[in-house]
């Protein structure tokens, strides 16, 4: 049965009727037969409070709806008890990680408190170019961020997140006399350019490297190891190690093309790569995750592609909110559901 | 009891005056900073401002003793003292889980101040529970737990779950703005 929206002007709620309502919401929540729901209605209906404190219920839903598990168990349900002893610090690190790119701060962030403001930024899901000034092409993929620290000994690029392809331009109005290197900095050490083309990603505690055209030095920050890695090469490497270089993967800049190539690409590794591409959760359960799937899949509508994956694989799609989905083992009586 | 008539904006601009750098130093010492202790004390007035202001156009009695203006304006910032530690504790819990998060599962920037503010609203709500009251309620709202599952984990009767449940829906309904 649906109701007229009662406006919320904040009056306070009778505690007697919030009370009501909390016991209809616990009696509907676990097996609610057909007369349940039909008493609960005429209740609604008896009083306009009544239904004004259900459609509060129906916002504190939502609310949580709006949470992704794990950080909301952890962040709501913390111990309290040593609450009024919390100093600052925490703030001034909170904000900055909220307005840089990545969770796993401590591993992948490359940022002193000043350059928290990166240069030249991505949102999830956007895909930019930009040109800097010494012809360089850059392309970014989504949440990306990075800083230009240009001097007159070097051309550098501080990536803080995400995923460039660099195309290095000739430096025509380089302003010192001698070449200026163009380099690529992580937290896991640096890139230097000797040739044109290049993917760098920063990944999770790694920096991962592709080269398409020419040739790039790597450094590992805390070892100082440095390896060449030449076109058709790819490497990742810490701030201790350089893998071996291993053929490049020909459709790691599909992306600046706005595709996703799957070749028999394990279902968890495919919806983790999506992910990037999606603000919030899309999560995968482990009994379907090790299918496989192909494809190459146009990254503008990830909409389209999760509504997809059904026609091609024994799985459904479960749409909790927009933006928090997952994807199940297809049931013999479920079928997707929608919000 | 016959209504106090007077300005609210004049009564609060000379307690402003006698007594905002003295409430700022109270804070400061609280909050071991200067930063935080201006902010806390302007809200302090404006709390108080917006109450008077209420009360005056209601024409209703105001509920206060000006004969003790610090104790006053001590209890009602000791209140938003309360508030602002309760924010920074989530806040810093939330640091925490973002950083656990597998980088795949976090979510983007926008979305992060967005659930922030979801979970400030939320915190809101769940400060006069107890511990097992708001551990039923999270796993049932955050992790869809039934109540069954919820008393195995809670090692109490499903009945005793149900309590819990209600007594959670009930305040948050009354503080759901």
């Amino acid at each position: 049965m649906s109701a007229t929206p009662i406006a919320e002007d904040g009056r306070p709620l009778d505690r007697a009727i919030a009370r009501q309502a909390a016991a209809w919401l616990v009696r509907l929540q676990e097996d609610a037969t057909p007369v349940d729901v039909a008493a609960c209605d005429a209740w609604r209906a008896a009083d306009a409070e009544h239904e004004r404190a259900w459609q509060r219920a129906q916002r504190l839903a939502h609310m949580f709806d709006a949470v992704p598990p794990q950080v909301g168990m952890h962040a709501l349900n913390r111990d309290r008890r040593g609450d009024a002893a919390q100093r600052r610090a925490a703030i001034k690190a909170l904000t900055i990680l909220l307005l840089t790119g990545s969770a796993g701060y401590s591993l992948s962030r490359n940022v002193p408190w000043r350059d928290w403001i990166s240069d030249e930024r991505t949102a999830t899901g956007e895909r930019r170019a930009v040109r800097l000034a010494d012809g360089s092409e850059i392309e970014l993929n989504t949440r990306t961020a990075f800083n230009v620290a240009f001097s007159p000994q070097e051309r550098a690029l501080i990536l803080n997140d995400g995923e460039i392809l660099v195309e290095t331009g000739h430096d025509p109005h380089n302003p010192s006399a001698i070449y200026r290197p163009f380099i690529v900095r992580t937290v896991q050490g640096q890139v230097r350019a000797l040739g044109t083309r290049f993917v760098v990603r920063q990944e999770y505690g790694a920096t991962q490297v592709s080269v398409l055209h020419g040739a790039v030095e790597i450094t590992s920050r805390d070892t100082v190891v440095k390896r060449v890695v030449a076109a058709g090469q790819q490497t990742r490497f810490t701030a201790r190690l350089i893998d071996p270089a291993a053929p490049v993967d020909p459709h790691v800049a599909d992306w600046s093309q706005g595709v996703l190539f799957a070749d028999q690409m394990r279902l968890g590794d495919f919806l983790a790569e999506l992910s990037r591409y999606r603000p919030g959760v899309l999560r995968c359960d482990p009994a379907v995750a090790a299918l496989r799937i192909s494809g190459a899949f146009q990254l503008r509508n990830t909409d389209d592609i999760l509504a997809a994956l059904p026609d091609t694989l024994p799985v459904g799609v479960v749409y909790r909110t927009r933006y928090w989905v997952s994807v199940v083992a297809a049931s013999g009586a479920g079928e997707a559901q929608r919000v | 009891m016959s209504a106090v008539q007077f300005d609210a904006q004049q009564q609060v601009g000379s307690l402003y005056r006698d007594h905002h750098g003295w409430l700022q130093g109270w804070l400061g010492r609280k909050l071991g900073n200067a930063f935080d202790a201006a902010d806390l004390a302007q809200d302090t007035f404006l709390r108080i401002l917006s109450a008077w202001q209420k009360a005056e156009s209601a024409d209703a009695p105001v509920d206060l003793d000006l004969r003790q203006p610090r104790a006053y304006l001590t209890t009602v910032a000791a209140r938003l003292l309360v508030n602002h530690y309760r924010r920074l504790s989530l806040e810093r819990a939330y640091l925490e889980a973002l950083a656990i998060l597998p980088d795949a599962q976090a979510p983007s920037t926008e979305d992060r101040l967005i659930i922030l503010e979801t979970l400030h609203q939320i915190d809101a709500m769940l400060g006069r529970l107890t511990a097992k009251v708001r551990t039923a309620f999270l796993l049932s709202q955050l992790e869809g737990l039934s109540y069954a599952d919820i008393a195995d984990r809670l090692q109490v009767h499903v009945r005793t779950v149900k309590r819990y449940m209600a007594e959670a829906y009930e305040e948050c309904i009354l503080l759901m703005a």
